[in-house]
């Protein structure tokens, strides 16, 4: 069951409705943005898995922008950039700077499902890393709490016996007295 | 995959210990197999038999190196337990800068700090980051940060201050990651001015200290695992030696000196603990 949400930005509506219509007959919950300007108000509104977007807009927001805005919200955010295949270069570029993977124009949409199921278990992966991460994170908080507390309470006993040792062997003192200020400093010890 | 033979078991474990002190006990096969498979074929060695003799007659000790890497765990992040650095930058830093406060207003202050198992240096860096927060300007002191490691992999990476999405996005928060670091791409790197603080090195907990001087703050959490006992009596006991007098020791949250070092005592200061020689 594909359960990634995906937004989807292309200027060109009929390459929208084709992704809205694909991509949700796949089973993943999809969003489209007519440019990146409204892309990027999206991003502010809910949380995404998938980012697929168009290299060339129109206005300020292109498919470069889209990613760092993209980036800078989560890491954790894939962006896969569609581009002519007379600019590979610029999707070289994007890559570099972040993008997961770009399709080239006319969109295979065999291949876009293979790479978002290799999306999809990298991301279950990297779950179920942070849940045992999670899991290993409680049980050494609380190992290391129980431990602290008996260094504590083995430190201040040693010191106990240290202070008894240093009493009882005092040659210079009688055995009354010794014993004395050993009982002394047993029933006056903070537990 | 190469097989590991019982005794094959024995010969490598034993290997492993001399070159670098980390104590595998036999159950650990799976770990040895998996771990040093791709060195003993990439070595077109026909078993681990072979791969003893070739990496004990390799006089580069590319081959040793590689087993370290390999062998070494390098499972760290920044501010790795909030505890530690909580107790540096709210306790042991500002009782040392007091402590440490020059005759002269014309001196520095000077701090010397040790991460005796740095790993891929999140720690240090995280240690360097609380105290750029902590100092603000920096120029009136004199911070000697030192991260060492078994691992040349591990030290090489720690220099290069470089960490991929994976290993930067646990544990630094948002404010932290974009005033002490710059991406590029996928790559994080430390800022020059954090860089510029710290130095890293190889380093073998087994061989002396002397050579390193003595430190106002040593850090050495979850290494003493991996070592025997005995070792790691030995371990404590050179901290013990590397330590300033009034200096502070912290090891990992679930680790303890009781029955390793008496010449220790434990403080606790809110949720953390830390060491301080009697």
């Amino acid at each position: 069951m594909n359960s990634m949400t995906i937004l989807v930005a292309d200027d060109d509506p009929v390459i929208r409705k084709l992704f809205e219509k694909r991509l949700g007959k796949e089973g993943y919950t999809v969003t489209i943005a007519a440019d990146g300007a409204e892309a990027a108000r999206l991003l502010d509104t809910r949380p995404f898995d998938v980012i697929i977007t168009d290299l060339v807009m129109p206005g300020k927001i292109g498919g470069i922008e889209l990613l760092k805005l993209a980036k800078e919200k989560s890491v954790e955010i894939e962006v896969i950039v569609i581009t002519a295949h007379s600019s590979i270069d610029t999707a070289v570029d994007a890559m570099k700077k972040g993008a997961v993977d770009y399709l080239e124009k006319p969109i295979n949409f065999d291949e876009l499902f293979l790479r978002l199921e290799k999306i999809s278990e990298r991301k279950a992966l990297m779950k179920n890393a942070g849940d045992l991460r999670e899991a290993m994170e409680v049980t050494e908080s609380s190992a290391a709490q129980t431990i602290q507390n008996l260094e504590i309470i083995n430190s201040n006993q040693q010191q106990l016996l240290d202070q008894l040792e240093t009493i009882l062997t005092n040659g210079r003192q009688e055995q009354g007295k010794r014993i004395e200020q050993a009982l002394h400093l047993l029933t006056n010890r903070s537990l | 995959m190469l097989k590991i033979t019982p005794e094959e078991i024995k010969l490598i474990t034993k290997y492993i210990y001399e070159i670098s002190g980390i104590y595998l006990d036999e159950s650990k096969k799976y770990l040895l197999e998996t771990r040093l498979n791709t060195i003993a074929e990439e070595q077109g060695c026909s078993s681990y038999q072979d791969f003893y003799q070739k990496a004990k007659a390799d006089a580069s000790k590319t081959i040793e190196r590689r087993i370290i890497d390999a062998i070494s765990t390098n499972e760290t992040l920044f501010f790795r337990d909030s505890g530690p650095f909580q107790l540096l930058q709210h306790k042991i830093f500002p009782e040392l800068i007091d402590a440490r406060a020059p005759k002269s207003p014309m001196l520095k202050t000077n701090l010397k700090i040790w991460s005796a198992a740095s790993s891929t240096g999140q720690e240090l860096y995280s240690v360097a980051i609380v105290l750029q927060e902590l100092l603000g300007d920096m120029s009136k002191y004199s911070i000697k940060l030192l991260g060492t490691d078994i691992s040349d992999a591990a030290i090489s990476q720690a220099s290069s201050g470089k960490y991929n999405k994976f290993e930067i996005e646990r544990g630094l928060s948002r404010d932290k990651l974009t005033r002490y670091f710059t991406s590029i791409g996928q790559t994080w790197k430390v800022s020059d001015h954090l860089r510029a603080m710290v130095n890293f090195r190889k380093f073998n907990l087994m061989s002396p200290f002397t050579s390193l001087g003595k430190f106002d703050v040593i850090l050495c959490r979850n290494v003493a695992i991996y070592f025997t006992l005995e070792d790691r009596k030995k371990l404590f006991n050179k901290i013990a030696d590397a330590l300033e007098p009034d200096g502070y020791l912290i090891i990992g949250s679930t680790e303890s000196l009781t029955g390793i070092c008496p010449r220790f005592i434990p403080k606790r200061h809110l949720r953390s603990i830390f060491y301080q020689l009697k």
